[in-house]
């Protein structure tokens, strides 16, 4: 059953500068006990659309498209359902647990509140409650900790706190953004399990957003990966990681280390900025960091494809297609792609290309890839 | 806190100078999006405004008057029975006449005189003391900037209007020693300002390659440090007048303003704040507390306008 | 926490320290202290009065003694002829021990001067204080709640322009107004009934009052707007608490601290504003009390008068940086 329908969401900021396109019609549905997770860096608007189903956004912005949950249209509540909708049944944890708790407030009223204002419950039972939850998201000692500041509390701990204060009105959707970035990376693992297992006992949903694909392995169903404010690919997750599609969700994969590859091997760090937003041209957004990238790129902005509700992808050149390869080779073979990126079957680190593009980029010259990393942001520098 | 809150030199607190240059784009409950370059830069104006230019015009109305009323076409302030006494506002007297028949449109341009007087003054005196100290401090720091930043401390830690208070109750009130009274209390909160800009610079290249290079302290302190100290100070200059207006006025109502026949727009308030003058001729405090509140309000708009211009971020009032 | 007190406290006796030195300066070292005591008896040739040159002449305020007798005395008590340093010192000690000397000109102890004068100026204080606060943080909260909208931009330049209003200025004009135009309040100082004494010091606590509360109405809207961009505050929305208990119960408190640090600081402005306000609506406190003893040369009773200020200062000043530590949790682990 979809729990949750975003449709051809869309949200603006209009700035000094211009209006600024956070998020550009993103599409996606999630069902029951299922984990979406939304990949990619910062900028692509992940946050954005978080907060918009959050209705976090400031009043300034200027939000088109559908969002319904559980056959209700959440941006057309009325205000006796707003009253109690997020926190109850949509709720969401943030990043920096050091900064996510009032410090001056203890952790255990913190929690409480909540349960005193969606519940009606009474201080006493409220704080007991608390006590409970606590102890059910691991934290040590919980009829201590309910008396404690945050500023009493490890990171790790903090951020147990802030999970618990979520899951306090028993949600239906849990939204994490980036819920272990600001922790100790050895308990970062120990949350996202903690996550993993309390989401499965709730038979909760979950959108985790990460900017790291390795987050996302093994922990969702499904996984879209988000690029200046547009959704790039979207797949089960095993078809994704597996077999990739989108030039972006690619290069994401080469950026990240694995544990599979021997050591040392060499990073593939993505070449150029992130995107402008301000009145971005028409055109794949990414098309300039993108080596696959020919001039029908330039002409318009790609149309989702792929098979419809399996793995779906914005590209019309995609990787590890004949026609990906064609792009990829074409491109080498000019030494730069139609955007000015420079591209050698060096800087490809062979695999890429397949064995046909490799013999033909076997003589372009040796410039390793840091350098052509380099040269292309001086092209964009230049060329934006 | 903002100048002319008080009518002393007080101390300010670091925390409140956001409280002008505060006004960051998003509202209430609302998320920021750090991610989507939210402009925050440019909603402080680069320009300074036409209000600005107005309250300059204001000062500069006042000033010209305040320079040129010895020869202007004024009655004599001090003289008694101009046409009558307690006169409302009129065509010949446009802010009407005193209990004395003085005539209070005179007095309060012949106040003027006094007050800005006092005003440039003290802060003038403050800030040469006050900045000299504030340097000093924070370019050798140590021992030195640890006495100077007590001294500092004590003179900002006591109500200023209690020290004037001491201070021109024991001496003979001319018009110099009450300015300068004011000016002793400019230094403390000036020298502050002038401290946390020489400790903010002294960090910096120019000032380092300059030690580096073997440059003299005094040749350092001149040529690299002053020029940058003197720009965020320059632009609390304004301010610290308004406080300093003000700060006569409060003496006044204390019987310590100047003595003798000067008239000041703090006396001329006071001449006419007795309860019965006050009822029956209110036009003889009113007139000159607005032409005050006039000037005192555009000096701390301008010195505002230009706090910001110059992205002064401590503030020492 | 406690170190952190004791330091602040050791730092504000220092700061009492000085300042008594510097008012008992003052009076000493500007000006002829024998003439700030006894005024122009100072001029007196005792020594030619004690030859037998010049003839004795007998205190027109008391008929006992001989001028020359009078200007002993106050050498006597002041110790006059001690070394500046020694008469500090031991006029420390005096004042430590309560005894503020004896005012020369109506021969009362100051301490009992001061002792009925300073509960009506603390009383206009408090009153003044809850006016600014009772304004201030409603309007605070309003104007971060629908910042840059109208009413925060209206309350912006209200706060503004009330700044540039000197509290003597505020004070005639509602003297005007209030009590001798429209005649709704009393014009002076009446404590017959409480209601009475609520009523009179109303004006007088409002001149000294709405100028503090612009000054906190600005720093607290500040503060909040920051505050409200904080994470914890989009935590607290995204567990869908309402508004009113987001700002009430979450960003309120955190945002409070330059509000109560300009309160320890402002309360020096606030001294001297009542200072010029008892003189205004003739209240009879301590700053009137300060007043008309500099007009009339009353040394003992100026000194005593800024020592009991300097005191209550740093008090308050001290009882901030405590509430400090009740405001904010992280301060107690400090």
């Amino acid at each position: 059953m979809v729990l949750l329908s975003v449709r051809d969401l869309t949200v603006r900021f209009p700035t000094a500068r211009g209006v600024v396109e956070a998020v550009n019609g993103v599409t996606f549905d999630l069902s029951q006990g299922q984990t979406l997770g939304i990949v990619g860096e910062s900028g692509s608007g992940k946050s954005v659309t978080a907060k918009t189903l959050m209705n976090l956004l400031p009043r300034s912005a200027e939000v088109t498209g559908e969002v319904v949950f559980a056959g209700e249209d959440v941006r057309a509540l009325a205000a006796a359902g707003r009253k109690h909708f997020w926190g109850v049944k949509m709720t969401m944890v943030f990043q920096d647990p050091m900064t996510s708790l009032n410090p001056v407030k203890r952790c255990g009223e913190q929690i409480a509140e909540t349960l005193r204002y969606h519940l009606g419950l009474d201080r006493k039972r409220a704080l007991g409650e608390a006590t409970d939850l606590l102890e059910q998201v691991g934290v040590p000692d919980p009829s201590k900790r309910v008396t404690q500041y945050p500023h009493e509390l490890s990171g790790g701990l903090r951020q147990r706190v802030v999970i618990a204060m979520a899951l306090a009105c028993e949600p239906e959707l849990l939204i994490a953004d980036e819920p272990t970035t600001a922790v100790d990376v050895t308990v970062q693992k120990h949350l996202l399990d903690l996550l993993d297992s309390l989401r499965r006992d709730r038979a909760m949903s979950m959108i985790l957003i990460t900017h790291n694909l390795g987050v996302a392995h093994g922990r969702c169903d499904e996984v879209a990966v988000m690029y200046g404010g547009r959704i790039m690919e979207r797949a089960p997750a095993e078809a994704l990681f597996a077999d990739s599609r989108h030039p972006y969700t690619e290069a994401l994969m080469r950026s990240i280390p694995r544990i599979d590859q021997p050591s040392h091997t060499r990073l593939d760090p993505i070449p150029g900025r992130p995107p402008e937003l301000i009145d971005p041209p028409v055109r794949c957004v990414y098309s300039p960091r993108c080596c696959y990238a020919r001039p029908d790129c330039l002409i318009d902005i790609p149309p989702m494809g792929g098979v419809q509700g399996a793995h779906t992808f914005a590209c019309l050149h995609p990787a590890n297609t004949p026609r990906g390869r064609a792009a990829l080779a074409a491109n080498v073979a000019a030494g730069a792609s139609p955007t000015g990126l420079a591209v050698s079957a060096d800087s490809l680190a062979g695999n890429l290309l397949g064995d046909d593009a490799a013999e033909v980029g076997a003589d372009t010259g040796n410039g390793d890839h840091e350098g052509n990393a380099v040269a292309a942001n001086e092209d964009l520098v230049q060329g934006g | 806190m903002k100048p002319g809150a008080d009518i002393s030199f007080s101390v300010a607190s670091s925390d409140d100078l956001s409280a002008t240059r505060n006004d960051d784009p998003q509202t209430a409950l609302t998320f920021t999006e750090p991610d989507q370059g939210e402009d925050v830069a440019d909603t402080v104006s680069r320009k300074l405004g036409t209000a600005f230019w107005v309250t300059i015009a204001w000062m500069t109305l006042v000033a010209l008057a305040a320079v040129l009323a010895p020869w202007l076409p004024l009655e004599d302030p001090g003289k008694i029975g101009v046409g009558g006494t307690r006169e409302g506002p009129s065509g010949s007297s446009w802010f009407g006449t005193d209990a004395l028949g003085r005539d209070v449109f005179s007095r309060t341009v012949w106040g003027a005189r006094i007050s800005l007087f006092v005003g440039l003054l003290a802060i003038v005196m403050g800030m040469m003391i006050g900045g000299t100290l504030g340097i000093i401090s924070g370019y050798f720091r140590g021992v030195i900037d640890q006495v100077i930043s007590f001294v500092f401390f004590v003179f900002l830690s006591f109500p200023a209007l209690v020290l004037a208070l001491l201070i021109t109750a024991t001496i003979n009130r001319s018009l110099i020693t009450v300015s300068m009274t004011l000016g002793i209390l400019a230094i403390a909160p000036v020298g502050r300002l002038a401290r946390a800009s020489t400790l903010q610079f002294a960090e910096r290249e120019f000032v380092q390659a300059a030690k580096v290079l073997g440059a003299r302290h005094d040749r350092i302190i001149i040529r690299e440090l002053l020029p940058n100290v003197v720009i965020p100070m320059g632009a609390l200059t304004l301010l610290g007048m308004g406080i300093a207006i003000v700060a006569e006025g409060g003496l006044a109502f204390l019987g310590l303003s100047v003595e003798g026949e000067a008239i000041s727009w703090g006396k001329s308030v006071v001449d006419g704040s007795q309860a019965r003058d006050l009822k029956n001729n209110p036009n003889v405090a009113l007139f000159p507390i607005a032409v005050m509140f006039v000037t005192v309000l555009s000096l701390n708009f301008a010195g505002d306008r230009l706090r910001e211009y110059f992205d002064v971020r401590e503030t020492a009032f | 926490m406690a170190e952190y007190l004791a330091r602040r406290f050791v730092q504000l006796v220092l700061v009492l320290l000085a300042v008594t030195f510097m008012a008992f300066s003052a009076m000493n070292v500007l000006g002829d202290p024998l003439v700030n005591i006894v005024g122009p008896l100072a001029e007196l040739d005792c020594e030619a009065v004690a030859r037998g040159d010049v003839e004795a002449t007998t205190s027109t305020l008391d008929n006992s003694r001989t001028d020359c007798e009078i200007v002993a005395e106050a050498r006597a008590q002041y110790r006059l002829d001690e070394p500046f340093a020694k008469r500090y010192v031991l006029w420390l000690g005096d004042t430590l021990s309560g005894d503020l000397g004896t005012s020369f000109k109506n021969n009362l102890p100051v301490y009992d001067v001061l002792r009925t004068k300073f509960p009506v100026s603390l009383k206009l204080m408090i009153y003044a204080e809850v006016i600014a606060l009772g304004v201030a943080i409603p309007l605070g909260i309003w104007g971060a709640y629908r910042a840059h909208r109208r009413t925060d931009r209206a309350l912006a330049v209200t706060s503004f322009a009330l700044l540039s209003v000197p509290n003597f200025a505020l004070g005639v004009i509602l003297l005007y107004l209030f009590a001798l135009r429209w005649q709704w309040l009393p014009a002076s100082y009446d404590d017959s009934s409480l209601l009475q004494e609520v009523k009179s010091l109303f004006l007088p606590a409002l001149s000294l009052g709405l100028g503090l509360a612009a000054t906190y109405q600005r720093l607290l809207r500040t503060d909040l707007v920051t505050t409200l961009q904080e994470d914890f505050v989009h935590m607290a929305r995204a567990k869908g608490l309402p508004d009113r208990h987001i700002m009430l119960r979450h960003a309120l408190r955190p945002s409070l601290f330059s509000v109560v640090t300009v309160f320890g600081v402002q309360t020096g402005a606030l001294i001297g504003g009542s200072l010029v306000v008892e003189n205004i609506f003739t209240i009879p406190g301590v700053g009137r009390e300060l007043v008309t003893a500099v007009i009339r040369d009353d040394f003992p009773v100026v000194l005593g008068g800024v020592i009991v200020i300097a005191v209550a200062f740093v008090l308050i000043n001290f009882l901030v940086d405590v509430f400090y530590t009740w405001l904010d949790p992280r301060v107690r682990a400090r």
